[in-house]
């Protein structure tokens, strides 16, 4: 066992009668038997499949891993004029939510939410009965049973309960900062009754810490008809470790539309693992990722088509310069029962340096003879004749690259459905290139 | 406006052009004719300056300045518009994006103030209008889906809003019927004026019965071979390159 996983172990030993719901049985024994399996698997490696392309266990090696302070006094938040994630969603009428270290720091009770929805902290969800099968997820040993950490050592976090026919009236917006070092486990429970309706920004970004490490669990749960957007920015410290699952169960005619950039992290992994409960249900599941240096990005999605006639569709575009790395590895899972399965699954790259790499690994499960699906999987570099048309207009390299760059992107932020934080993906994306143009330049 | 002197160029260290000598006056349409394969598109590409075309021998001078030293970008910030013969297609850029964009890239490399959008709006809209260029079009991708002749109007778009001193158009005719033709040659007439020269490079005489040249030059195997009035367009018609590419 390596001495990361030893450190989370004996983290949990230390804490656990100090973490949230200590006092359930249920949740006690959960809570071990997490761990367990986690003990005995050890942090995934390149030897597991699904982690073939980023080793966890490595890059952990280095972190910080004890459990990151309670913040004490305030928080000083990166100026927006360098840190343009700082200013996302900002002009969208939305509650606010802020965690510090993964703790949350924001009075609930000071939120005037509309009848039918509750927020409450993680603590508090775990002793509502809507949230034990969320933590009970189906898909936890999946993937190398990073999600059976983070049930172990789940520390802080929010449960959003919408109740029938209830819809949250402006965007849900959490933001976690990171201002100590050390490693957070949040954990996320948000339940939508039927025909309920939300939608949830998130942001992650670094205020003060630089070397630490993000374990962050959203397990989400759609009743019938009910629909859920779901915004992610992730704009972590150069030296971080962002690790996080989305795990999502979407009963019939539900909605589940699922976006999130990476800029941040010296290495990420995003993990989705959307199941179909229920006919007539509909997930999008995308992506855009833009990394220079040294930096590791990883998108992990698996859709699960248990039951017939529902509809997915994945996109992930990746921008990778210098000697940064990309990873897109999907599944679409299409069972016996499953007929009339329309799935789909595009992943693009694009190469902007010689030393940049992308792995893609698309594939398709198909046990049910009637059905749609469709996979593919691009890596390719700017095109010269388009930068010699633009720069023949007068246009200059840089413009016409990040012309075309963000051309590129602009397919993957299109199928955000929430227009101004589409637009807000969008002024992030342009800031990131005039970052980097004044890093490379 | 524009002097070209013994130029030689290469390509994949093979020599295309051997020694080309041309001047253009300013106010003048210069048409250069020839085989396929005598050298035409390549002349057009070094004077606006894309990569792989080596310069052995000779000099351009534009407008008083080297125009070999200048990037791509600022050879068309000075006035320098090659219409293509394929336009390039940009997924995802729109038409209206790209023109504002290019506009006021040299706008700026000029500088002079960049248009807003209503005013720049109101230019496109006054430029579009006699080249048959719709609003659908502006909003589409730049020459994605586009025929044929909607690539070449929205080419002789760019040039009416650019405003160039020195335009030069490859082979504008390919591709065109008759119709489209005309609705091309008459946006290139419109743009005739005293201070601009143009440099028509075709294959066929049938361009020139509409945008009639004061000059035309015969390229053949990298050379100007023959250089006379208007009237040599129609001489060509009769007894083809067979002479010259002898």
């Amino acid at each position: 066992m390596t001495d990361a996983a030893r450190n989370f172990i004996e983290t949990y030993e230390r804490e656990r009668a100090a973490l949230p719901g200590a006092g359930l049985a249920w949740l006690g024994a959960r809570r071990a038997e997490a761990l367990k399996a986690f003990a005995e698997a050890g942090l995934p490696h390149r030897r597991l499949e699904d982690w073939r392309y980023t080793d966890l266990s490595r890059a952990l090696g280095g972190a910080t891993l004890s459990p990151a302070p309670l913040p004490d006094g305030a928080v000083v938040l990166p100026d927006a004029a360098k840190r343009a994630s700082v200013a996302a969603f900002h002009d969208i009428d939305r509650h606010v939510i802020v965690f510090v270290n993964g703790r949350l720091r924001s009075d609930l009770s000071g939120t005037k939410l509309p009848a039918g929805v509750t927020l409450m902290s993680l603590g508090n969800a775990l002793n509502s009965t809507w949230a034990r099968p969320l933590v009970e997820t189906k898909v936890e040993a999946q993937a190398g049973n990073v999600i059976a950490l983070n049930t172990a050592l789940m520390r802080d976090g929010i449960g959003l309960h919408i109740a029938r026919g209830a819809k949250l009236d402006t965007p849900l917006h959490l933001l976690f900062l990171a201002n100590d070092d050390g490693a957070s486990h949040v954990r996320n429970l948000v339940r939508l009754e039927e025909g309920a309706e939300a939608t949830i920004f998130e942001t992650h970004l670094d205020a003060g810490a630089r070397n630490y490490f993000v374990d962050h669990v959203t397990d989400v749960s759609l009743g019938k008809g009910a629909a859920l957007t779901h915004v992610k920015i992730q704009d972590e410290a150069a030296d971080a470790i962002h690790l996080a699952s989305l795990t999502a169960e979407l009963a019939a005619s539900s909605k589940l539309s699922s976006f999130s950039l990476t800029l941040g992290a010296k290495l990420s992994r995003s993990q989705s693992f959307v199941t179909f409960r229920g006919e007539g249900a509909e997930a999008h599941v995308n992506g855009a990722t833009a990394l220079s240096g040294t930096q590791h990005g990883d998108h992990f999605c698996i859709v699960d088509h248990a039951v017939p006639n529902c509809s997915s569709r994945t996109l992930f575009k990746t921008v990778l310069d210098n000697a940064s790395t990309g990873v897109f590895q999907g599944k679409v899972i299409v069972r016996p029962d499953a007929q009339k399965t329309d799935g789909r699954q595009m992943t693009n790259a694009l190469l902007l340096s010689r030393d940049a790499a992308m792995n893609a690994k698309p594939e398709l499960e198909i046990y049910a003879d009637d059905v749609q699906c469709a996979h593919g999987s691009t890596i390719g570099e700017l095109n010269r004749e388009a930068i010699f048309y633009l720069r023949s207009r007068g246009i200059d390299e840089p413009t016409a690259r990040q012309l075309l760059i963000s051309a590129f992107l602009d397919d993957a932020f299109e199928t955000v459905p929430h227009e101004a934080a589409r637009d807000d993906l969008r002024k992030l994306a342009a800031s990131w290139f005039e970052r980097h143009r004044e890093k490379t330049a | 406006m524009l002097e070209i002197k013994n130029l030689h160029v290469a390509v994949d260290g093979k020599e295309i052009l051997k020694g080309i000598d041309l001047t253009v006056e300013a106010g003048k349409v210069h048409a250069i004719m020839g085989p396929n394969g005598s050298g035409k598109s390549t002349l057009s590409y070094v004077l606006a300056g894309r990569d792989g075309y080596e310069v052995t021998e000779g000099s351009v001078v534009y407008k008083g300045r080297d125009l070999l030293a200048m990037n791509v970008d600022e050879r068309a910030a000075a006035g320098v518009f090659l219409a293509f013969q394929y336009p390039i297609e940009i997924p995802g850029v729109t038409t209206m994006t790209f023109l504002r964009t290019a506009l006021n890239a040299q706008r700026k490399a000029r500088g002079e103030d960049e248009l807003d959008a209503p005013r720049f709006l109101k230019l496109v809209r006054e430029k579009s209008k006699p080249l048959n260029v719709t609003d659908d079009m502006l909003k589409r991708a730049l020459n994605v889906g586009f025929s044929g002749g909607e690539k070449k109007r929205a080419e002789i778009l760019q040039m009416a809003l650019l405003e160039p001193s020195l335009a030069i158009l490859d082979e504008t005719d390919s591709g065109l019927d008759i119709d489209a033709l005309k609705v091309v040659a008459e946006g290139v007439n419109t743009l005739r004026s005293p201070e601009r020269a143009m440099v028509v490079i075709t294959h066929y005489q049938r361009l020139l019965d509409y945008i009639v040249p004061d000059v035309i030059h015969v390229l053949s195997k990298g050379r100007i071979v023959r250089t006379g009035g208007k009237e040599l367009a129609g001489e060509l018609e009769r007894t083809g390159y067979a002479e010259f590419a002898a």
